[in-house]
């Protein structure tokens, strides 16, 4: 069999394993949800100021939530299977256009924290590691470490106050400048603009994360035998450094990226609330708190389907980092 | 009453005249950018009193009404309005040269329309403001006469764009008023028609360049933003990136600090028609509060003055009864009622207790109970702190218990599972619409929010509450209303601890966006930007 041919039916095999996965965290998410107190009719009905119990009791009748919960689940189910993810009665409308229209602004402030965090922090490790406990590796320590104990919102208020108050670099917050509704590149620029400061916001917590990973890594790998070997084959420093143990130490921190891209969802929540950034983490908070169920459902097995792909993505980067690690 | 229709008359030919001088003094043209906060569900006005609802549909929408600033009717989509001898024939006479934002011309049908099958029916509190309107007949498209079964005052401080908006017949007519496309794409009357809702970011509203005040509005367009980090919003209030924030948008910690500067100004003007004031509700039905001692010896006990000064920053007003002191203006509001001092006194609570009989166990506690708190900020946590220590002093002994906004609004008005909650209540510009849904024995309804969960009730109080809704006689009215309030003074089923002040802080190059009794609720037709 064709090393292409064997990729393929590796991917196609762990595709099907998630369905069921996707499935389970569906039905848990679902019975989780239902823990909570109160419904969406609550607090529509709360917010509208006052309503009568009919009129509460025809919302609730609407939005299917008089309905036995295993009705309602087999229900969600069957709706998914179709690829319909529901209804948002709070937003009134379709739960894929809410959560699409929210996704591409995850997805810019994710992409580039991901780069910025792992590029920054494996240059930085990298630096700190061939520097050894000179004052580069000492600066490079601290700064991991208090960037690593700092928390996200304050940083963000500070770079709002610092940057964005004193001295007007960056716009506070929002995702474009909405007074002016620009087009064209005008707006891409207006967007990117708008983009840094969440972006460097979130990316100093992680950035501190790879930049210890990648330290500790490349000093173990270091160590290692092949070193050893090369250096006896008479390989430069540099080549040793840059080629066999870079290599071999960006193992553990693309395993770590693999696992965080998940937790940058839910760790974004801060940041775009800080920012008033427009993404899905803000959308699941409220959703949260406006008890919008379905929405919620939505939110979640987008992200899983997302870290379930993105785990097989980093799977095949392994193979590539190092041809040993087969896939199959 | 020919005069009042004089009066309206003379209303327009003035707005009218101020409308062609300010024509020329006022700049036309730029963009306001005001907070709304949080984002709301739709912009169904006629469904919903959403705050945030509030402070983008009266932009779209008008009203039969409009409100001066001292809460006066000024005329908007009637250009006059006659109400009979017997109080129980309201005419409205509309304007001829009114167009819906999509063209069609607007008539009496639609009032007829809107009154009857919407307000009445959907929406929160219309059922109450229209409960007398039997029927509208409409002999022309611009003439409408509504039919009471009884004289309704109160009918008549209920028809501004925030309360009761017009909506088009032609939109809604035949559908499920609930699911309406409309309520997510309104069509109205209104100054500003709607563009655009970019979900989690902005509302765009333009200009409408066929609005029937002629050369208004003077803005081109308005966007409301949607920031959810109070801190946030005051840097881009600080930054001049957003323009206007009402309803506590920036917290009253920061305000301290804006109100120094010289680029933004606040105001708590503009919150006389919500009229909010600030209480505790009582499990009356259950002890330790089924006893009216214990409720009035807290009101006796709690320092309103220091609550105001140091967890409000100053902003707000001790309440002195159960109607706010803005009522005074309608003749209303009665003064000195006992039980409700500025500043607590522990000496008079800790009598009051023990003449009832409340006596301290052992260890100095009369009663326990868990203090509910609205969830709607960290203020309210610290008022529920401040209220632990000083009832502790007269022995009540109190766990602060701080929920999300549906747990606790179940907990409350649906299980009935507290003993005593702090909350606020919109007063409204009439007692019948925002005060008698807290007392009437009629206003106990399982499950529906912000009505009597204190479940007190009082057969005298009941009678007096209908019969004060109905009198057409403003001296007989107040009257009445003030032995109600002696009433509820003793009763104390809910204890009212002061009037809120909420701050509108705004871009102070921005004029005349205060024109309206609504403040934020207003249609902003007249705002402009001077530079």
């Amino acid at each position: 069999m064709s090393h292409t041919a064997k990729r393929l039916r590796y991917v196609l095999k762990r595709l099907l394993q998630a369905v069921p996965i996707v499935l389970a965290i569906i039905v848990v998410n679902f019975f989780l949800l239902q823990l909570a107190e109160g419904d969406a009719v609550d607090v529509l009905a709360g917010e509208a100021g006052s309503a009568t119990p009919e009129y509460m009791a025809e919302l609730r009748k609407k939005f299917g939530l008089d309905q036995p919960l295993p009705v309602q689940l087999a229900v969600y189910l069957k709706n998914v299977l179709a690829f319909d993810l529901g209804y948002s009665f709070r937003h009134e409308m379709p739960v894929l256009e809410l959560v699409l229209d929210r996704f591409i602004p995850t997805l810019l402030l994710m992409v580039s924290t991901i780069f910025l965090a792992v590029g920054v922090g494996i240059i930085l490790g990298l630096l700190a590691a061939t520097g050894l406990n000179t004052w580069r590796d000492t600066l490079i320590s601290v700064f991991a470490l208090v960037t690593y104990a700092t928390p996200l919102f304050w940083v963000g208020l500070m770079f709002i106050v610092v940057l964005s108050l004193n001295f007007g670099w960056f716009p506070t917050s929002g995702m474009e400048n909405i007074a002016a509704f620009h087009e064209g590149w005008d707006r891409v620029w207006d967007i990117a603009h708008h983009l840094v400061l969440p972006t460097v916001t979130l990316s100093l917590f992680y950035l501190a994360l790879y930049t210890r990973l990648m330290r500790a890594s490349m000093l173990e790998q270091a160590g290692m035998d092949y070193v050893t070997t090369a250096r006896a084959k008479g390989l430069t420093e540099r080549r040793i450094m840059f080629v066999h143990v870079l290599r071999n130490a960006l193992l553990p921190v693309v395993t770590m990226a693999g696992v965080q891209v998940g937790a940058l969802i839910g760790g974004s929540v801060i940041v775009e609330s800080v920012f008033a950034w427009p993404g899905l983490g803000m959308l699941a908070f409220e959703a949260l708190f406006s008890r919008d169920l379905n929405l919620l459902l939505g939110i979640f097995l987008l992200s899983a389907l997302l870290v379930v792909s993105v785990n097989l993505i980093i799977d095949i980067i392994y193979s590539w980092l190092d041809p040993r690690i087969e896939v199959s | 009453m020919k005069l009042k229709s004089l009066i309206g008359s003379i209303a327009v030919a003035t707005s009218l005249v101020v409308a062609s001088i300010a024509a020329q003094a006022q700049n036309s043209g730029g963009t306001l950018v005001m907070l709304v906060q949080p984002e709301p569900p739709s912009l169904a006005s006629y469904l919903s009193t959403s705050g945030p609802i509030g402070l983008m549909a009266p932009k779209i929408y008008d009203g039969l009404l409009d409100y001066d600033k001292e809460l006066n009717g000024v005329p908007s989509l009637a250009e006059s309005w006659e109400v009979s001898e017997d109080g129980k024939t309201v005419t409205f006479n509309l304007r001829k040269d009114v167009k819906w934002h999509d063209g069609e011309p607007f008539t009496s049908a639609d009032v007829q329309f809107t009154v009857m099958e919407v307000l009445k029916k959907v929406h929160p509190r219309g059922p109450n403001s229209f409960k007398e309107v039997t029927e509208i007949e409409t002999p022309d498209e611009h003439t409408a006469i509504f039919r009471l079964a009884n004289p309704a005052p109160y009918m008549m401080r209920s028809l501004g764009s925030y309360e009761s908006p017009m909506v088009p017949k032609h939109l809604l007519e035949g559908q499920d008023v609930k699911s309406a496309d409309i309520a997510n794409n309104p069509v109205g009357t209104g100054p500003f028609k709607f563009v655009e809702w970019k979900k989690g970011q902005y509302i765009r509203l333009d200009k409408n360049e066929d609005y029937w005040k002629e050369g208004l509005p003077y803005l081109d367009r308005i966007v409301g933003r949607f920031i959810p980090d109070a801190s946030t919003r005051t840097a881009a209030m600080e930054n001049g990136e957003v323009h206007y924030g009402a309803y506590g948008a920036i917290p009253n910690v920061d305000v301290v600090r804006l109100r120094e500067l010289d680029s933004i100004g606040v105001t708590t003007d503009g919150y006389a028609m919500i009229n909010p004031v600030s209480l505790i509700e009582f499990n009356t039905t259950k002890p330790p509060f089924d006893d009216p001692a214990i409720r009035k010896a807290i009101s006796l006990a709690l320092d309103r003055q220091f609550l105001i000064d140091n967890i409000w920053f100053g902003y707000g007003k001790p309440a002195t009864s159960a109607l706010s002191s803005n009522y005074a203006a309608t003749g209303l509001y009665a003064e000195g009622m006992p039980n409700y001092p500025a500043t607590g006194s522990t000496e008079a609570a800790i009598k009051v207790l023990d003449d009832a009989g409340i006596t301290p166990d052992e260890n100095g506690v009369r009663a326990t109970a868990v203090l509910d708190l609205i969830p709607y900020g960290e203020d309210w946590r610290r008022a529920g702190e401040y209220m632990k220590q000083a009832l502790a002093d007269i022995g009540i002994e109190l766990e602060l218990r701080y929920e999300d906004v549906p747990t606790w609004l179940k907990r409350v008005y649906a299980d009935y599972d507290f003993a005593m909650n702090v909350n606020y209540f919109y007063q409204l510009p009439d007692p019948v619409l925002g005060v008698h849904r807290h007392y009437g024995t009629d206003q106990i309804r399982q499950g529906t929010h912000f009505v009597n969960s204190s479940r007190y009730s009082n057969p005298k109080l009941d009678e007096l509450l209908a019969s004060g809704a109905r009198e057409a006689d403003a001296s007989t009215r107040s009257a009445m209303y003030k032995e109600i309030q002696e009433i509820l003074a003793e009763d104390m089923p809910v204890v009212n601890l002061f009037e809120m002040n909420f701050l509108t802080v705004y871009d102070s190059k921005l004029k005349d966006h205060d024109l309206s009794g609504f403040g934020a609720y207003g249609s902003f037709d007249r705002a402009y930007f001077d530079e």
